[in-house]
Order: C-alpha cells, then sequence, then structure tokens
C-alpha cells in the first residue's frame, strides 16, 4: 500500500531543484515530485517602475538566459506604447538573439546533455561534463565550444551593448545600430558558426546515432510521452524564436490552435499542487486532468522538439535538410521521444547560425533607422519570444506615464513543468523497481528524463557550498529517506 | 543605478600583475546581491586612496560586479593573474552575515554558490577546461563569502545583518589584495 505524503510547505523551499521519489511497501516507485525553487515577488518589485527599465531589469531575473528576458521584455514594451519598431531594428535583435541561440544551445549540448552520451550515462559523475568530453573526443572540440560562445558574446555586445546582458533594446527599437564594419565581422562569425552547428550535427550523427544503445535508449519508452507541443511559427508556419504566431499541435501532430502573442490567456491557464509553489501551465481548451499522456489532457511542452514539432519546418536550408533526416530516421512527426530534443536542439543550432548570416548580410541591418519615436499613450501589451527552453511571455500593463501597474510572466521552464514531472515519474518508475540496487547510473538516467528540456534553475545556483543545485532523494514507504544523491543538473 | 558595472583602474603605469575583483551574484535579488555592494565598497576605497596598496603596486587592479558562473565566469577571468570572487553564501548553519575567506582550491566541492553556472558547469571544471586549452586563466583564485538570509525575494536592499557585513568583506578583500595575513 502507497504511503500518502505530506511534504511540509516551510522545507520545500530548498535552494535547489529537488526530486523526491517515494517507494510503497513492495520497493516500487508510488510517486515522485519535482520541485524547483521559485524566486517571489518579482511583479511588486516591478510594479511603479517605468516600463522602459523592464528590458534591463528582467535580464536580470535569470542568470542562464538574460537575452531572452531583454527580448520578450522590449517586445512586451514596445507593445505597451504601440509601436511597431522599424525594420531595421527587428533585424537587428532578431540578430542579436540568433547569436545567443548558437551559444545557449552549444553549452546546453557539450556541457550538459552531450556528456551523457559521450560518455555514457553510467559515467562518473565527476566525468559527465565538458572536461569528460575533451578527453573523450578531444581538446579540438574544447577550442570550437569557447570559440563558438566567444563569437555569441561578440555579436551580443555589439548589437546589445554589453556581454551576456544586452541593454540596448527600448520601445520602439534600439538606441543604436552597427557600422558597415561590424557588420562584415559579424557575417564572418556567422559563416563560422554554421560550419560549426554542422560539425556538431556530424558529432550527434557519429556518436550517438551510431550507437545503437543510445538510439535504442531515445527510442525506449522510458523516455516518451505523447503531449500537445508548442513553439513560435512564421507567416510560413517555419520555426522563428524572435517573431510570429504561437503555434501548439496535438499529440497526432495537427494544428489544435495557432494564437497571436496577445491572446495568450485566452488559450493558457494555469494549475496548482499543494506540494510546490510553482504553477503548471496548460492548454485552457483542453483542461487539466492531471499529470497524464494524451490528446484529452491540456499539457503541453515548449523545448525545441516542440518547436519543431509545432512546425512545418526550418526557414533556413542547410537546417530543413536536417529537419526532413530528423523526421525520416524517427518515423515521422510528431517525435514525442523526450531524448531527441538534443537533436532537434542542434538543428535549431544551424538554423540559429544560418539566420544569423542572413541578418548579417539584409542590406538593412546597417540602416541608421533603428528606432521610431513611440507618441501613443501607453497601455498594456504582451512581448513573446521562443526562448531555448521554450515559449517566453511577458505581460505588462502600465497607467497612462508608462508606469508598471502589473506583470505577469510565463517563463520558458515553467511550460514544461508538468512534462518535466512526468518524464522523471516514468524514468524513476521504469528503473527503479522491488528489489534493484539504486546506483548513480540510475539515477543519473532519471536526470536525464528533465536534462533534455535543459530546465532554468537560474534561481537554484544559491546552492549550499558543498552542496549541488540538485539533489534526488529517495524515500521508503514510511517516508523516511534511505538514498539521497546530490547532483549537478 | 544598481545595474551599472563599476570598472576602475589602479596604478594604470604598471601592468606587472593583473588582478581581478569580481562582485557575483544578482542586484535585484536582495542579499543575493551582496557581493556586488562589496565590489562597490571596494572601489570606492580604491578609488579614494589610490596608492593605498604600496605592496603591490606594480599590480592593475580591476573592480567589476557580475551575474555570471561556469564557463561564462572563467571567460570573464581570462588575462587575470589573480581574481578575488565575493559572493553570498546560504549554509543556513553559519551566523548570517559572517565572512569567510579561502581559496577557490581549498573548496570541497567546487560546484559552489554563483560560481558554478548551472546551465553549464562548474568553474573549477571550466577552468581545468581552459588550462587544458592553454587559455591565460588565473593560476590564483580566492573566494570572500558572505552568509545570506533572504535570497529568494526581489529586493534592492540587504538585511540588516548582511548590510553590516559589507565593510568587513570589504576590508577581507583589500587585505588579500595586499597580501596580509587575513
Amino acid at each position: 500500500m502507497a504511503q500518502r505524503i505530506t511534504i511540509d510547505p516551510i522545507t520545500r523551499l530548498e535552494g535547489h531543484g529537488k526530486i523526491e521519489i517515494f517507494l510503497n511497501e513492495e520497493g516500487d516507485v508510488a510517486n515522485t515530485y519535482f520541485q524547483i525553487p521559485e524566486l517571489r515577488g518579482f511583479e511588486r518589485f516591478c510594479v511603479g517602475r517605468p516600463v522602459e527599465e523592464m528590458p534591463l531589469l528582467t535580464n536580470r531575473i535569470c542568470g542562464v538566459c538574460p537575452e531572452a528576458h531583454h527580448m520578450a521584455a522590449a517586445k512586451a514594451a514596445d507593445a505597451v506604447y504601440h509601436i511597431d519598431p522599424p525594420r531595421t531594428a527587428k533585424l537587428l535583435r532578431e540578430l542579436l538573439y540568433s547569436a545567443f541561440y548558437v551559444t545557449d544551445h552549444t553549452t546546453h549540448f557539450y556541457a550538459l546533455g552531450g556528456p551523457d552520451f559521450v560518455l555514457g550515462p553510467d559515467a562518473p559523475v565527476a566525468d559527465r561534463n565538458i572536461l569528460g568530453v575533451i578527453h573523450k573526443v578531444g581538446l579540438e572540440i574544447a577550442g570550437k565550444v569557447i570559440q563558438a560562445r566567444k563569437y555569441g558574446h561578440t555579436v551580443v555586445e555589439m548589437i546589445g551593448g554589453r556581454k551576456v546582458h544586452p541593454c540596448t533594446s527600448i520601445p520602439g527599437g534600439l538606441t543604436k545600430g552597427i557600422t558597415e564594419e561590424q557588420r562584415k565581422e559579424i557575417e564572418e562569425m556567422g559563416k563560422w558558426a554554421v560550419e560549426f552547428a554542422q560539425f556538431s550535427l556530424k558529432l550527434f550523427n557519429d556518436v550517438v546515432l551510431g550507437n545503437k544503445a543510445y538510439v535504442d535508449l531515445i527510442l525506449g519508452d522510458i523516455y516518451t510521452h505523447r503531449t500537445y507541443y508548442m513553439g513560435t511559427v512564421d507567416e510560413n508556419n517555419k520555426v522563428n524564436f524572435y517573431d510570429g504566431k504561437v503555434r501548439v499541435v496535438n499529440p497526432d501532430g495537427k494544428e489544435f490552435i495557432k494564437y497571436a502573442p496577445k491572446d495568450y490567456a485566452e488559450h493558457i491557464a494555469e494549475h496548482v499542487e499543494p506540494w510546490t509553489y510553482l504553477k503548471f501551465p496548460y492548454l485552457k481548451k483542453i483542461g487539466w486532468k492531471g499529470f497524464v499522456d494524451g490528446n484529452d489532457s491540456g499539457i503541453y511542452m515548449a523545448t525545441p522538439l516542440s518547436r519543431l514539432n509545432a512546425s512545418d519546418g526550418m526557414a533556413t536550408p542547410r537546417a530543413q535538410e536536417e529537419y526532413e533526416r530528423f523526421y525520416s530516421t524517427l518515423g515521422g512527426k510528431p517525435v514525442h521521444q523526450r531524448l531527441a530534443t538534443h537533436w532537434a536542439r542542434l538543428i535549431e543550432l544551424l538554423y540559429a547560425a544560418e539566420r544569423w548570416v542572413e541578418l548579417a548580410t539584409d542590406p538593412e541591418v546597417t540602416s541608421p533607422n533603428f528606432h521610431a519615436i513611440p507618441t501613443e499613450k501607453p497601455t498594456e501589451g504582451v512581448g513573446v519570444v521562443e526562448a531555448p527552453r521554450g515559449t517566453l511571455t511577458h505581460h505588462y500593463t502600465t497607467d497612462e506615464r508608462g508606469v508598471l501597474t502589473k506583470v505577469n510572466l510565463i517563463v520558458g521552464t515553467t511550460n514544461n513543468y508538468a512534462p518535466m514531472s512526468m518524464s522523471i515519474n516514468k524514468a524513476a518508475s521504469s528503473l527503479i523497481k522491488k528489489g534493484t540496487v539504486v546506483t548513480e547510473g540510475m539515477l543519473n538516467m532519471v536526470e536525464m528524463a528533465f536534462r533534455a528540456y535543459d530546465p532554468c534553475f537560474g534561481c537554484a545556483t544559491h546552492s549550499l557550498p558543498g552542496q549541488m543545485p540538485l539533489q534526488v532523494t529517495i524515500h521508503d514507504a514510511q517516508g523516511n529517506p534511505v538514498k539521497v544523491l546530490r547532483q549537478f543538473c | 543605478m544598481m545595474l551599472k558595472a563599476i570598472r576602475l583602474r589602479c596604478c594604470d603605469n604598471f601592468v606587472e600583475m593583473k588582478i581581478l575583483v569580481i562582485g557575483l551574484g544578482n542586484p535585484i535579488l536582495g542579499d543575493d546581491g551582496v557581493g556586488w555592494k562589496v565590489a562597490e565598497a571596494v572601489s570606492k576605497f580604491l578609488t579614494s586612496t589610490p596608492c593605498l596598496l604600496q605592496k603591490s603596486d606594480g599590480n592593475k587592479i580591476e573592480v567589476d560586479c557580475a551575474s555570471l558562473g561556469g564557463l561564462s565566469l572563467m571567460e570573464r577571468m581570462i588575462g587575470y593573474e589573480r581574481v578575488i570572487l565575493i559572493d553570498s553564501m546560504e549554509t543556513g548553519g553559519n551566523t548570517v552575515g559572517s565572512v569567510r575567506v579561502f581559496p577557490l582550491a581549498a573548496l570541497e566541492n567546487p560546484r559552489f554558490g554563483h560560481s558554478a553556472s548551472t546551465h553549464d558547469t562548474s568553474l573549477m571544471t571550466a577552468l581545468q577546461t581552459a588550462q587544458a586549452l592553454g587559455m591565460d586563466v588565473p593560476s590564483r583564485v580566492h573566494v570572500v563569502s558572505i552568509e545570506a538570509k533572504n535570497v529568494y525575494d526581489f529586493s534592492e536592499s540587504l538585511s540588516p545583518e548582511v548590510e553590516r557585513a559589507v565593510p568587513i568583506a570589504a576590508q577581507k578583500v583589500l587585505q588579500i589584495l595586499k597580501e596580509e595575513p587575513i
């Protein structure tokens, strides 16, 4: 008989992600809880400030993807002022964003997700990092990773005014443009990034797809869920990170809905569970049916895999080829196997690099027309971008002076809270059985279930010294902890 | 405004050793931003007393504030021979506001506070990666940590105990710079 577990609300705010696995009397998994610490009071902190501060403030919410918050905030501020920025401003913002994507996806693959495959899920935790990848595959790869990051940072700094935390987007556009000399430099770096992305896809092909055990792991039931998928698409239903409409497809791959960002509240609702402060977004028209798969459950996913599933293709030629190879290899659309997200991420990496070059070679990108002065009375606005780890929504309301009166954010990782929780539960239930000895490798395979989502634990950096941001605890049927693994996710 | 990064160069005529002091953390997340406040205090002190560091007046000191970790923090440290990191710490066991100083290498677990990034890797792994690549990263890294209390509520203010620790931590940084016993 499974024991009923109550988690004390006071203890549920510890400074790191937690996976709690509860076993029943038989020793099988009775339930799992995945907890992400939530930072509080951001809305209260913002109210009373001018809306144009938001692109600067929101990129401090999290140290992982400040560029995404900067862009969503800038777009929401545009909407608040009812201003459509000039084309050059949009080109530059998307160019910055594409370079950021190259940096971010590269880092995830080589430092976080990749080591599970390059070194194997059972490799000692101390080796499952970028150093381990170097030892296994060679030093040259690390040099390329550092170079990709450097180029990405350089473009962000050129357009965004500073590295990592850009500061140039304001309502109506940007505070500065780029020179022809800078444009040429950006173009050259972009061409290098395209080659690097192709190299990364080849590496994935050789190391992962060339290994039957890994292919079986990816295609296995442990890491498979049939849910709805969300992603932003352009007018041709191709993936776009910066702008477009939000499209959701059902588990059969058919379009369920396509909505303008401003209408998000009509389509997305949030479910509350008593064991966590973080909410679980779901599709309003389907409803919350619990942590279950299928067409009747409103749970959706928003990740690189979701974006590919929710689109009709990629807008750049090489990425489109890879998109087609992805689906023909994995048996058509949609792909439900969560570990395929790593492959999808690399296809997005190639798209981002190609888009980087496309935007850098647009004749208008160096135009001095990078800002339009807002003239209308500010009211309310929504800004949406695709953050690397999910659709990011910023919604602001202001008074007639442009001073914020209401702020609502749905961040990338939050979209995926329910599917991540399900993935962890399924992996744990599949791997931990009565009589099995729970090994580190096994728990790492549970973690792989959520690592594919690349969850943003920006707030979890407040770890205790000597401890890591993620803790996995296994409890027996009486609720006593019997095994604790602290893991760097 | 707290978001402004601080840069200060001392004794620019001498470049024998480049030293970087970085306040880490989130400046709008309560005590989490204490590293920034200490760095600002150090910067202010060095500005008002430019020739204080007589023992190390061949040095070039830069003070900065950052919300970085892992690979990004390592990348920020390239080109410096010595680095001092100032960061909040949350053990729950130490007195709030207590200040500790230790070399980065002495950490039992290098995935400490903001030095690690949840998105990529620990600072130690990042530095080892850089060393393997022959990159110019510092051989000496000290950490000055301040026990924090409130790191989950957005605020630009520090808890009173943590606020009181700012000059103490700043003094520790100056002692390290002067290579005095701590």
